[in-house]
């Protein structure tokens, strides 16, 4: 799920930035720290939107460095229980296949996979129902449903199911050529 | 006098007389029987001696207890019944001989009539702690005294005792011979002297009087209390054989004679059928006494095809039929073998799932399941449930009804429910519970052979959890049982000797690898028999040996560098991206570099553990060491960092060409920089105080003084100019515009200058060198 929410950092800049345009170093700064960054509470940073304000620097006596607490807006990605997703799949193999949705790796197990699906091992592995009419397989785009996550420092994995209804293929690369 | 050979217990001591030829049982009641028996035997001395013996029951054990309590339990008023009546119905054993003459109402009105008496007659329940105290043995009582006699031969001795003591009537002053079949080479005489015991054992030759022991008082309940960890051999638990060929092989009880101390088990038969065909007609192939046959299931039709004779018989134990085949009883293709207790280990057996799957037969996966369950119970450690703990009922009258464990007391758990109109909270029985997960749940497993791995759930089926490691992405399938919830990640087993997993390690034959797993091979929890796994350093062609610790030589921990492609310089935690070769495009921090070679971890790589193993050549370092770039105050950056960062510094416009070194000496020489230097944030980097970082409170001369900032102390020392090739160091505050004149004498390349301070130690009076990071240089 997507969040917009307000957080605060500090961020701490090189002296040799303070200028007329020491804003914008600021914000440049912001995006190269914080964008693409996954925290286990909020999730993954996907955006800065807004750079609201930052407050006064203080130098850190010794180094020189300036810190600045900076308030900014951001779109956050955090994966929940229970949550449908639409993940481009990007490995398969005989104990299911892994998929990722944006920035999230998303595993489902072959246990969770429709019992009718067969894992085809070959060249281009994939799991095909018996009436070979539906098909997994690399660069498959699957709706699936997250029943777990495990959220690291730096990273969050979840594991999916499409063993459910509405669930599966919504549009095989395959198929269509 | 009395004949007991002490059978088992659990309150009660049940004593049976054994006569040669037919084992009889009888139960008496708990420590009554001190004070009890005693009247017994000195009212009967005259009369019926053999009371204790007669109370002979038959197979019945409700029967058998009333029984017991009819002997032993024996008050005054009692007693004057026992006279009269007891004859009659104690000598029913006898009478038992010519039952086929006997009336069956008589015997009917004999079973009333006992009955009838006893039934009012509950000592049981009625006695106290404090009662049973007093029935405890006293200096008054008889002694017990122990006397060795052969080996195997407790029981003959004990009953020619009895024989004895038929034969020479009250001659004999011993009141009770006891055999316990626990206890090897020695009997228990009950006997209030020595002397007695003696003369009782004169002329017996399988009891040796020469020694003979007093048992003293306190011990004396211990004699006849028998342990209750005796064998709880349930039918349908595991156990694993110990002996034969079937040595290790798992198999599940399902018939216990206790009597016998033997149980009947099932296995899974290592029966070579053509070798038996063979025997059956006479052909003698060459014995081969190594070879033993692989377990597998035997089909009654193999063995009519080989033209082996097939009974089919009625078990006498269970009841059911089975297919004889040379002896050997076979049911569904299992094996029914009959062994002693004895022969069979019953504790802490770990069942695998392999084993399990090969029991099971197709048809009863349900009954199975249940019976797997009863193993689980059989097997779970204490301490098992802890609070908080997700639970189900299995069995009884609440099952499939869920909780959370709120409190775990010895056998009983109690447990929070949501549903509204029970009560708060239930006490179940810990037999009852198994733990409950959900798919999605994030587990640790805590016993069993995967002990020690995490992951997620991903299938519940019964109480076989399918969890995903985090580590491998594999599936593991353990018991619920064995699992505990836990947000912690482990990879299982991290640790071999003095290796880690993910260490890298230099093998025998010189080449050299990254442990990216460690197995337990073992078979049946042997700790020592885990296998690391090794990435082997061979770029381009990923080869994972399994090793014996034995086989790794030690574990390479030397910092180096490499040069990528572009000659940038690479160090551990670089994150780089392979360029080239079979896992171009792949990205991560480098791990370990050894001769050139990287190991790269990258997480989307899902073949060995994430490891790559490329040539140093066939990557590029991408953006920088991300550890220095998060910290701009790294002081500890290494020397190659900044070599690599020293162009940025080459661009400052003020540059201009450094002077000579010993210009610079000369300029600042003079209290002046000494001055500027206190206050200074300076670090040390030798001596004891190597690494402290402090503040100059005062400089004289040569010495400095200087305040730690750990350590609350002030160390005085010396300082010596030194130049050299510095490293960037954050903290070099000359770069600020405002110190405008400190640019034109920096050396280009030297981004910070060293300074050696000696620093003296005022504690112990040593000097030691430190080199410093300041702006200004001093006069030596």
């Amino acid at each position: 799920m997507f969040f917009h929410i307000e957080l605060e950092r500090n961020i701490q800049l090189h002296p040799r930035h303070f200028g007329p345009r020491l804003k914008e170093k600021l914000k440049q700064k912001l995006m190269r720290d914080v964008e693409g960054t996954c925290s286990g509470r909020h999730g993954f940073v996907v955006a800065i939107t807004h750079f609201d304000d930052f407050g006064k620097g203080l130098i850190r006596e010794g180094t020189g460095f300036v810190t600045f607490p900076v308030r900014y807006r951001c779109v956050i990605f955090r994966p929940f229980k229970n949550e449908v997703l639409e993940a481009v799949v990007t490995l398969v193999n005989k104990m299911g296949f892994f998929a990722e949705a944006g920035p999230v790796q998303i595993f489902v197990s072959n246990h969770l996979i429709p019992d009718d699906m067969e894992f085809q091992p070959g060249d281009m592995p994939n799991y095909t129902t018996s009436d070979k009419s539906v098909k997994i397989q690399k660069d498959s785009e699957v709706r699936l449903k997250i029943i777990g996550t495990r959220v690291d420092a730096t990273e969050i994995f979840c594991i999916g199911t499409i063993k459910d209804d509405f669930l599966g293929v919504i549009n095989d690369p395959g198929a269509a050529s | 006098m009395a004949v007991w050979v002490v059978w088992r217990a659990n309150n009660h001591w049940a004593l049976s007389e054994n006569s040669p030829d037919k084992p009889e049982i009888v139960n008496c009641g708990p420590v009554m029987y001190w004070s009890g028996r005693k009247k017994n035997v000195k009212k009967r001395r005259s009369g019926a001696e053999f009371l204790d013996l007669e109370a002979v029951v038959d197979s019945d054990d409700e029967e058998e207890e009333e029984e017991g309590e009819d002997d032993f339990i024996v008050h005054g008023g009692a007693d004057l019944q026992d006279e009269d009546d007891g004859g009659r119905i104690r000598r029913r054993p006898l009478l038992q001989g010519d039952d086929e003459q006997e009336d069956v109402d008589a015997l009917a009105r004999k079973i009333q009539q006992r009955y009838a008496r006893t039934s009012h007659v509950e000592y049981d329940e009625e006695t106290t702690d404090v009662e049973q105290q007093a029935l405890l043995p006293s200096v008054k009582d008889p002694k017990l005294w122990m006397v060795k006699c052969a080996i195997g031969h407790e029981r003959e001795a004990a009953i020619c005792l009895l024989q004895k003591f038929v034969d020479k009537g009250g001659e004999l002053l011993i009141k009770s011979a006891i055999a316990l079949d626990h206890l090897k080479g020695f009997i228990y005489l009950e006997a209030e002297k020595e002397a007695h015991v003696k003369e009782a054992c004169k002329g017996l030759r399988n009891i040796y009087s020469m020694q003979v022991r007093l048992v003293p008082i306190k011990e004396m309940t211990d004699v006849l209390s028998v342990e209750s960890k005796t064998v709880d051999l349930a039918p349908d638990s595991w156990v694993r054989m110990k002996t034969g060929i079937y040595k290790g092989d798992l198999a599940k009880v399902v018939y216990v004679d206790n009597v016998h101390q033997r149980v009947t088990v099932k296995l899974i038969p290592r029966v070579d059928l053509q070798a038996i065909a063979n025997k059956l007609e006479g052909i003698n192939v060459g014995k081969k006494k190594a070879f033993i046959p692989p377990p597998r299931l035997v089909k009654i039709e193999e063995a009519r095809d080989l033209h082996i004779r097939v009974e089919v018989k009625r078990d006498r134990d269970t009841g059911e039929y089975m297919e004889v085949i040379n002896g050997m009883h076979f049911k569904d293709g299992f094996l029914y073998k009959p062994v002693s207790t004895k022969s069979i280990s019953i504790h802490s057996i770990q069942p695998t799932f392999d084993e399990l799957e090969k029991f099971k037969t197709p048809g009863d996966e349900k009954d199975e399941d249940m019976a797997g369950l009863s193993t689980l119970f059989a097997n779970r450690k204490k301490g098992h449930f802890m609070k908080g703990d997700a639970v189900i009922v299995v069995r009884g009258d609440l099952k499939n009804l869920m909780g959370w464990v709120e409190k775990v007391e010895e056998e009983n758990v109690h447990i929070n429910t949501k549903i509204k109109d029970l009560p708060k909270t239930l006490a179940v029985n810990e037999k009852e519970l198994c733990k409950y997960f959900k798919p999605g749940d994030h587990v640790k497993v805590v016993s069993g052979v995967q002990e020690g791995a995490t992951g997620m759930v991903v299938k519940v089926e019964g109480h076989v959890l399918i969890i995903l490691s985090d580590t491998t992405k594999e599936d593991i399938r353990v018991f619920a049982d064995n699992v505990v919830e836990s947000s912690e990640v482990t990879s299982g087993i991290t640790r071999i000797g003095d290796y880690e997993l993910h260490d890298l390690v230099l093998l025998d034959n010189m080449s050299f690898g990254v442990i990216i797993r460690v197995e337990s091979e073992g078979f049946q929890n042997l700790k020592d028999s885990n296998f690391p796994q090794v990435l082997k350093g061979i770029p381009e062609r990923p080869e994972v040996v399994l090793v014996k610790l034995r086989e790794i030589k030690s574990k390479i921990e030397r910092r180096v560098n490499a040069q990528d492609r572009n000659m940038n310089v690479v160090s551990t935690k670089d994150v780089v991206r392979v360029v080239e070769g079979p896992c171009k495009g792949k990205q991560g921090p480098v791990q370990h570099i050894h001769r050139g070679i990287l190991f790269i971890y990258d997480r989307h790589h899902l073949e060995h553990a994430g490891y790559i193993c490329v040539r140093a050549r066939s990557c590029s370092v991408v953006g920088g060491s991300t550890g220095k770039d998060k910290n701009g105050a790294n002081l500890l950056t290494t020397r190659s960092d900044g070599l690599r960062a020293s162009p940025n510094i080459l661009q400052s416009p003020r540059r201009i060409p450094r002077g000579p070194q010993m210009e610079f000496g000369g300029r600042n020489r003079g209290g002046k920089g000494q001055d500027s230097l206190v206050g200074r944030t300076i670090k040390i980097r030798l001596g004891p105080f190597k690494g402290y970082r402090g503040r100059v409170t005062e400089v004289k001369d040569q010495t400095v003084r200087v305040e730690l900032d750990s350590q609350m102390k002030i160390v005085t020392g010396n300082e010596t100019p030194r130049y050299g090739l510095g490293s960037e160091t954050p903290m070099h505050p000359s770069r600020t515009p405002m110190h405008p004149y400190m640019t034109p004498m920096r050396d280009p390349r030297v981004t910070s200058r060293r300074f050696r301070i000696c620093l003296f130690n005022s504690n112990d009076g040593s000097t030691f060198v430190a080199n410093s990071y300041v702006e200004k240089a001093f006069a030596a």
